[in-house]
């Protein structure tokens, strides 16, 4: 079911430019409170550390986490898992749209997606998977696609950011399968480094997201 | 109406204190872990961690969080693999598993502490990483309770507070290292009474919803002494309160008299309804949407509320259609069908101690485990004090003991609330 499912989500990742302007995802189950009308705690700074951009670039990371709004994704590209790592695609895509129709929140926000498994994901491995996502966008919203050297160097980055992750072999067909067990984790960091808020797979979605950019936003 | 509930209250109450002794109850299960716990065990578990009240004069005196073997294929199945003793006495009472099921956060009634045991090293060997130790000072509260799982936070309720150590109290919210966040007080307007006990979260509806017992200066008097009490008798809850869960804002505040204490929500993919139990008045309660009002609604009785059975522990299962309830004063575990669950249907019952409290089952539903301490000063006495844990097999008709742990002769203490864990679970 898992694997219908991935499929069905790869399937219209790859039409999504096509669909630029549709709802990317299910409609929410509730009428979120309003921007601005609740507090967004600084749960922890964001950590620092070295990150490899698409060009094998080392770069530091806290240059992708201050300045702007941040919405971080901690992923890896080979998750199947719907509820994983793809869910954070469609989502990062409606939240892109949404902030570029907002010319107050365009300059002020970035997009992460941010590899934990760097010995798969190589720079080359993250700009295929990246595609067009990372080219300049028509929103003005930056979408930054980053790996580690090593899987020594990602897990301080992990730790900081409190994202468990475990190598498991699965077998499958007569062959083998590695994967990450990990929950999934998106997190979003204000223009000082801070984490104001950490979805998971039960709470992300692009109105909660845009709503709290919203908050932070007015605040300052 | 409130004088009313009050006064049912009161004569439970008194009854419980003529026929032995009370009850509180707790949190446990693998089915009743926060939705935000990704690594649920859906197989086999091998450890349950047992948080075990300290006795003085047994062992170190000390609470504990204990370890046993409960996996069937392992050579020292049943038996006790070691014990984390934190060095003091707190009445020890329950737990709660970060999101990343790395640690367990445990606390005591009686002191304002929380004990972070790091079970992903070594889940057989859990080591004692952090007290955090600063609630108190932060809030005001004392006596926390349940430790509930947000994604890179811990939102702990609290039964009780600092400064009259009544029932009015709030929750704290921590981030998973232990750094305090915020707090959020009880609602004392629009029928709210103030109090706390247990909390759970629908992340799909954006809504937490909070139950209510009663304060420190009620919960460690001898129940004797209590019941003697009148003003004292005033102080229990008779309230729910659902909260906007991203605003930490209360929405509304439900009527829901006799101290209703867990709170399950449905796991079953499309139900948006939870349930509990009013463990003085022997009642279940349904929380749910009509006609897109939330509303609670009594909707089932739990053994002869005149005999004062008192539920103190309820456990769902995955797909929300089946619940375990155990009432401790007649040591029985008794099973509902919630195939309708606005008509819990009664189908099975066992005495499966002198007195129980808590219940967890496996994934799976084959596996249950049930402990037998409430309170210190409100377990039984004699005989009737046994204190362990008991694995039973369920095969849908019947619950078979397999394995016991005496927690007297072990000198471990007054078995209380559980957590499962795996081997597998152990971090690269």
């Amino acid at each position: 079911v898992r694997r219908a499912a991935a499929t069905a989500l790869l399937a219209w990742l790859a039409a999504a430019p096509a669909r630029a302007h549709e709802p990317a995802l299910p409609p929410l189950g509730f009428e979120p409170p309003a921007p601005g009308t609740y507090t967004l705690h600084r749960i922890m700074r964001a950590p620092a550390g070295e990150v490899l951009d698409l060009q094998g670039r080392a770069r530091p990371l806290t240059d992708f986490t201050h300045g702007r709004i941040t919405v971080l994704g901690l992923v890896y590209t080979t998750c199947v898992d719907p509820e994983g790592c793809p869910l954070t695609l469609p989502v990062f895509e409606a939240i892109r749209t949404a902030v570029g129709e907002r010319p107050h929140l365009r300059p002020h926000v970035r997009l992460v997606s941010l590899s934990f498994d760097p010995e798969r994901d190589t720079p080359a491995a993250m700009r295929a998977y990246a595609g067009r996502r990372a080219q300049p966008h028509t929103s003005g919203v930056p979408w930054y696609f980053l790996t580690a050297r090593s899987t020594r160097a990602a897990r301080p980055l992990l730790d900081g950011f409190g994202q468990d992750a475990r190598s498991v072999v699965l077998r499958e067909g007569g062959g083998t399968r590695r994967e990450i067990s990990h929950i999934l984790k998106v997190f979003l960091i204000d223009q000082d480094g801070y984490i104001r808020e950490i979805y998971s797979s039960t709470s992300l979605h692009s109105r909660t997201v845009l709503n709290d950019i919203e908050t932070l936003v007015a605040a300052r | 109406m409130r004088s009313q509930r009050i006064g049912r209250l009161g004569l439970a109450l008194a009854i419980l204190a003529a026929v032995g002794l009370p009850a509180l109850a707790a949190r446990a299960d693998e089915t009743c872990n926060s939705p935000y716990i990704a690594k649920l065990i859906k197989g086999q578990e091998d450890y349950v961690y047992v948080w075990a009240l300290g006795v003085e004069g047994l062992g170190d005196g000390s609470d504990k969080l204990v370890t046993v073997d409960v996996n069937p294929k392992s050579k020292t199945y049943g038996t006790v693999l070691g014990s984390v003793s934190v060095g003091t006495r707190g009445e020890a009472h329950h737990m709660g598993l970060t999101d990343d099921r790395r640690f367990i956060w445990a606390g005591g009634l009686a002191e304002p502490k929380i004990y972070v045991f790091d079970i992903a090293s070594d889940p057989a060997r859990p080591k004692l990483v952090r007290t955090v130790a600063d609630m108190a000072e932060r809030t005001g509260y004392l006596g926390p309770h349940t430790y509930y799982a947000l994604p890179g936070r811990m939102l702990v309720q609290a039964l009780s507070n600092t400064r009259d150590k009544g029932g009015v109290t709030g929750m704290a919210l921590y981030n998973n290292t232990g750094e305090f966040l915020a707090s959020y007080a009880m609602p004392t307007d629009g029928g709210g009474d103030g109090y706390g006990y247990d909390l759970a979260v629908n992340p799909k509806k954006n809504v937490l919803l909070t139950s209510s017992f009663t304060g420190y200066a009620n919960y460690m008097r001898p129940l004797g002494e209590l019941v003697k009490d009148a003003e004292a008798m005033k102080k229990f809850g008779n309230t729910m309160v659902l909260w906007d869960l991203k605003a930490m804002k209360p929405r509304k505040v439900f009527a829901v008299p006799g101290a209703p204490l867990e709170i399950r929500w449905s796991p079953r993919a499309g139900d948006d309804w939870a349930i509990t139990a009013a463990a003085l008045t022997s009642k279940l309660w349904l929380v749910r949407q009509e006609q897109g009002e939330w509303q609670a609604r009594e909707v089932g009785t739990i053994g002869d509320p005149a005999r004062i059975p008192l539920p103190v522990d309820i456990s769902i299962t995955r797909d929300g259609r089946g619940l375990w309830v155990n009432t401790f004063m007649d040591g029985t575990t008794r099973y509902f069908d919630l195939s309708r669950p606005e008509a819990p249907k009664a189908t099975y019952s066992k005495v499966t101690g002198k007195q129980v409290n808590m219940i967890s089952q496996s994934w799976d539903g084959k596996r249950v485990y049930i402990t037998s301490s409430l309170l210190a000063s409100w377990d039984k006495t004699g005989a009737d004090n046994e204190q362990f844990v008991r694995g039973f097999k369920w095969d849908g008709k019947d619950l078979t003991q397999v394995f016991e742990v005496d927690f007297t002769k072990e000198k471990l203490g007054r078995a209380h609330h559980m957590k499962l864990g795996a081997r597998s679970l152990k971090s690269s």
